[in-house]
């Protein structure tokens, strides 16, 4: 079934891409804005920034009392938030059509006039809920740091996607105002911005509307860097082992993979699928069906753009069962995985279920948002939304059994494993 | 010079998509909604049980036996079961809720046929493999230490045995516990299938784009013949039973916790209490619903001790319960909970026209938005049948919603909060129980975790 989600797209005289896809089915509308700022961006002493920033453009900005943003557009019926991410930081609002100007026009007095409101005393009180969001997410939950190691593990130190976007304790504690000025000079402005309007709208109402609003924006954005080039599979392989207070044992296998969007990324990650991402891949039959070794098997591609994507599998191994041997297990079906490459049958599910949760993401309006700014910021091509899933359907075996002959050998994996700490007592070895 | 702050239009009229109804042969009852443009459908079915009937030290076989429903069947290994629904885009997920089994299916619309005649397989034919039976019962236990590690699971967990009377099923896990799994044989489950899972009373909801689908046919030809001679239909649930000293205050170690996960609780309605379901949803919007709510107001934007605590009325099939919930740095635990409790307890001198303003407004105007998949749609008709509410229930309580005041707030809010609150605190007890002098009244212990 071929997919025909409008796309109109202009580009203000600022720099600001816009898309508009109308859909009248329900009276609402997504806002959905992505910078081109994300954890990748921060210098050495200041991880953790971009996302406290994007926390700050909660607390007020020219005409903005703090707060008023959520307050003011949640009594309008509004569901809204921002996340940041390595590539990006995303702010987005889904309103009744009739609310749509009073979104747009708070968007852009933040994404405009943050630093009119900017104090020192919201700094330090979202400095603090930062810290407690770590420390909920990350420090308070078993293996809840076990990414951040895998993020050390595979990309080089000083590598953009080495350090992780919640960053560190130290670095959030260094944050001053003077660096959020800086930032926001740096990378808020329309010409490292992308907005998409999705829903009840037309295409002439929606470029007007963010014209209104957005057009009087100057484009003052620093100059970007260029991406990374593709940095190349690890040569050998690395291991970090933790001593953790956890339930059970459990191993995160890692690999570099090609850059997001590229045709040997989608390949690369069809065979993630293969051996450890679908209900039926080769992990799961053998060691959670079969043999009965792990818990469970998950296989996940994350595309990113900055000159290497990150692929890995989870092993949960069973209580009782060595580390060792499931780790085994997993290089003689990877190893035989890059002899014969996947099966048919492998191929239709991968297929058939990439499928099911592309078109589900699209059911949303909000989501359907979000993959077109995505698309619009990252690869300059919002109409990836309708034609993902035929570049999906022409991934053959040949270029699925080739992308994994070079990205997942077992020497080039790095494995974090966190084991139950013996004693209750946590601790660190690393083993490069 | 700045653009002049806009007005805003009114909302458009919109009410909860009406289902068609129909009934199968065998009874079944059929809720249909086309939804054009939504390419996946999702199919429901509930079929009522009643979970306060497993056997005293059988608890979680209702949950087990909904895990195993694909795990193997007259027709399909486990593994080829699994292989025909990865092929066909299908996901399948199974569990049961205090008065139901809910299967929840998620498949391309060009796929239904073959998803329903699984569905119907899974549900009338499971065989329950020893080997899965085994694999399944012990991942469950693995499960139960999972769930032990993490702080919000395990208050959860204390919180249901503090909020509910000992021999209360309310107050043990939904999917059992490490004793009553480990008691659970092949022949309990088999038997447990035989006599709680049949057509009688069972519903089916499909939502979707439904362009050229034939959807009663292939109903017919599925769902339509599931028989199951031996099912009895499950009595009507019955609201939990309080503990008598649910007023206290727990705290479960957790050694090295750098937070306090923290669970407020006391009974509350459900959908279908007679004095109308429509102010809770406001009361958890203005309480616990968003940065500025009057608890994160304080305990995020002023005091940072916190990510954010949220309050939600949890209706059950019968009965329900009002939860405050979230985490702070262990280090304030009791300055923050003596302010979470104060807040809590002035909520009972009144709301103001503002806040109910706000919340009458969030609720009613994300209705749309909430309700805009395939996915939402389904999930709200599946609750409703299994609720037995009308299905005009969604609309006319959102027209309820719109006629609130202040009073209906304040007085919903009274029934409520008592001020008898069941405290869970789980965190590092060494750090956390000093902090609680002076703070809280009444008992104060602590369990391990």
């Amino acid at each position: 079934m071929p997919l025909d989600y409008p796309i109109h797209r202009r580009t203000l005289p600022n720099g600001m891409r816009v898309v508009v896809s109308p859909d009248h089915t329900v009276p609402n509308i997504t806002v959905n804005i992505w910078v081109g700022v994300g954890s990748r961006h921060e210098s050495p002493g200041r991880t953790g920034f971009a996302h406290l920033f994007e926390h700050l453009m909660f607390q007020g900005s020219r005409d903005v009392r703090s707060g008023e943003h959520f307050e003011a557009l949640m009594a309008q019926g509004g569901r809204l938030n921002a996340t940041t991410w390595f590539d990006r930081t995303n702010f987005f609002e889904t309103v009744p059509t009739g609310a749509v100007e009073l979104a747009l026009w708070l968007e852009a007095d933040r994404h405009g006039h943050l630093l009119d409101a900017v104090t020192q005393e919201n700094l330090d009180n979202q400095r603090d809920v930062v810290k407690e969001e770590k420390r909920q997410r990350y420090d308070n939950q078993p293996y809840g740091n076990a990414l951040i190691d895998v993020y050390a593990a595979v990309f080089p130190q000083g590598h953009p996607y080495h350090h992780p976007t919640i960053g560190s304790m130290e670095d959030l504690d260094a944050a001053s105002l003077a660096d959020v000025h800086a930032f926001f000079r740096a990378h808020y402005g329309p010409d490292n911005t992308v907005l998409t309007l999705c829903g009840d709208v037309t295409a002439e109402q929606g470029f007007a509307l963010v014209e209104r609003y957005f057009g009087d924006l100057p484009a003052d954005t620093a100059p970007r860097r260029p991406d990374l080039e593709q940095l190349a599979p690890l040569d050998t392989a690395v291991r970090v082992e933790r001593r953790e207070v956890v339930p059970n044992d459990r191993l995160h296998v890692a690999f570099r993979l090609p850059v997001d969007e590229t045709d040997e990324f989608l390949a690369a990650a069809v065979a993630l699928d293969c051996i450890g991402g679908l209900a039926i891949s080769r992990l799961v039959r053998r060691l959670v069906r079969r043999e009965q070794t792990a818990l469970g098997a998950h296989a996940t591609a994350w595309g990113l753009v900055d000159g290497v994507s990150l692929g890995f599998v989870v092993l949960d191994v069973a209580p009782g069962v060595d580390p060792a041997h499931v780790e085994a297990a997993f290089v003689e079906e990877l190893e035989s995985f890059l002899e014969h490459g996947p099966t048919g049958i492998e191929l239709e599910a991968s297929l058939a279920q990439s499928e099911r949760s592309w078109l589900s993401a699209l059911a949303s309006q909000e989501e359907r948002a979000d993959l077109i700014s995505h698309h619009l910021l990252l690869h300059d091509d919002p109409d990836a939304v309708n034609t993902h899933l035929d570049r999906l359907r022409d991934v053959t075996a040949e270029q699925v059994v080739d992308a994994a002959r070079r990205w997942l050998r077992p020497d080039s994996r790095a494995v974090v494993a966190y084991l139950v700490a013996a004693d209750g007592v946590a601790g660190t070895q690393g083993v490069a | 010079m700045s653009t002049p702050r806009p007005k805003v239009g009114p909302p458009q009229p919109w009410t909860f998509p009406a289902p068609v109804e129909h009934v199968l042969g065998n009874g079944v009852r059929v809720l249909v909604h086309d939804l054009p443009g939504q390419y996946v459908l999702s199919v429901r079915v509930v079929v009522p049980t009643a979970l306060s009937a497993e056997p005293v030290g059988k608890e979680g076989i209702g949950a087990m036996t909904a895990r195993l429903l694909d795990e193997g069947t007259a027709a399909h290994g486990s593994e080829e079961f699994a292989e025909l629904m990865e092929r066909h885009g299908m996901v399948l997920g199974a569990g049961v809720s205090d008065g139901g089994l809910l299967v929840d299916v998620d498949v391309p619309q060009r796929h239904l046929a073959t998803a329903a005649a699984l569905v119907t397989e899974a549900l009338a034919q499971p065989v329950f493999p020893d080997d899965e039976v085994r694999r399944i019962l012990r991942n469950r236990l693995a499960e139960i230490e999972q769930e032990r590690a993490s702080s919000a699971h395990r208050a959860a967990r204390e919180l249901a045995r503090t909020l509910w009377a000992a021999g209360d099923r309310a107050s043990r896990p939904t999917a059992g516990t490490t004793e009553s799994i480990a008691s659970l044989t092949r022949d309990d489950l088999v038997e447990f299938h035989a006599t709680a899972v049949g057509p009688r009373g069972a519903t089916v909801v499909v939502a979707g784009d439904l362009t050229g689908v034939d959807v009663l046919g292939v109903l017919e030809g599925t769902l339509g013949t599931w028989a199951a001679p031996r099912h009895r239909a499950a009595s009507p649930p019955a609201a939990p039973v309080p503990a008598a000293d649910a007023a206290r205050v727990v705290v479960v170690d957790r050694p090295g916790s750098v937070q306090t996960e923290i669970a407020v609780g006391r009974p509350g309605p459900d959908r279908s209490t007679p004095d109308g379901w429509a102010p809770y949803p406001v009361l958890s919007f203005v309480l616990g619903g968003s940065p500025s709510a009057r608890i994160d107001a304080v305990l995020r934007e002023e005091k940072g001790y916190t990510y954010g605590i949220r309050s939600s009325f949890r209706p059950r099939v019968a009965g329900g319960s009002f939860v405050t919930s979230g985490s702070v740095r262990s280090e304030v635990t009791g300055e923050a909970i003596e302010i979470l409790l104060g807040i809590l307890d002035g909520a009972r001198d009144g709301f103001t026209d503002a806040e109910v303003r706000s919340g009458v407004d969030y609720v009613g105007k994300t209705a749309p938005g909430r309700y805009a998949t395939a996915d939402a749609v389904a999930d709200e008709t599946a609750a409703l049948a299994l609720e037995r509410l009308p299905l005009d229930f969604t609309t006319r309580n959102l027209r309820a919603v719109a006629g609130l005041r202040r009073d209906d707030l304040d007085g919903a809010y009274q029934q409520v909060a008592t001020g008898e609150w069941s405290v869970v605190l789980v965190g590092d007890a060494a750090t956390v129980v000093p902090t609680l002098d002076g703070r809280v009244g009444g008992p104060v212990s602590t369990v391990a975790l």
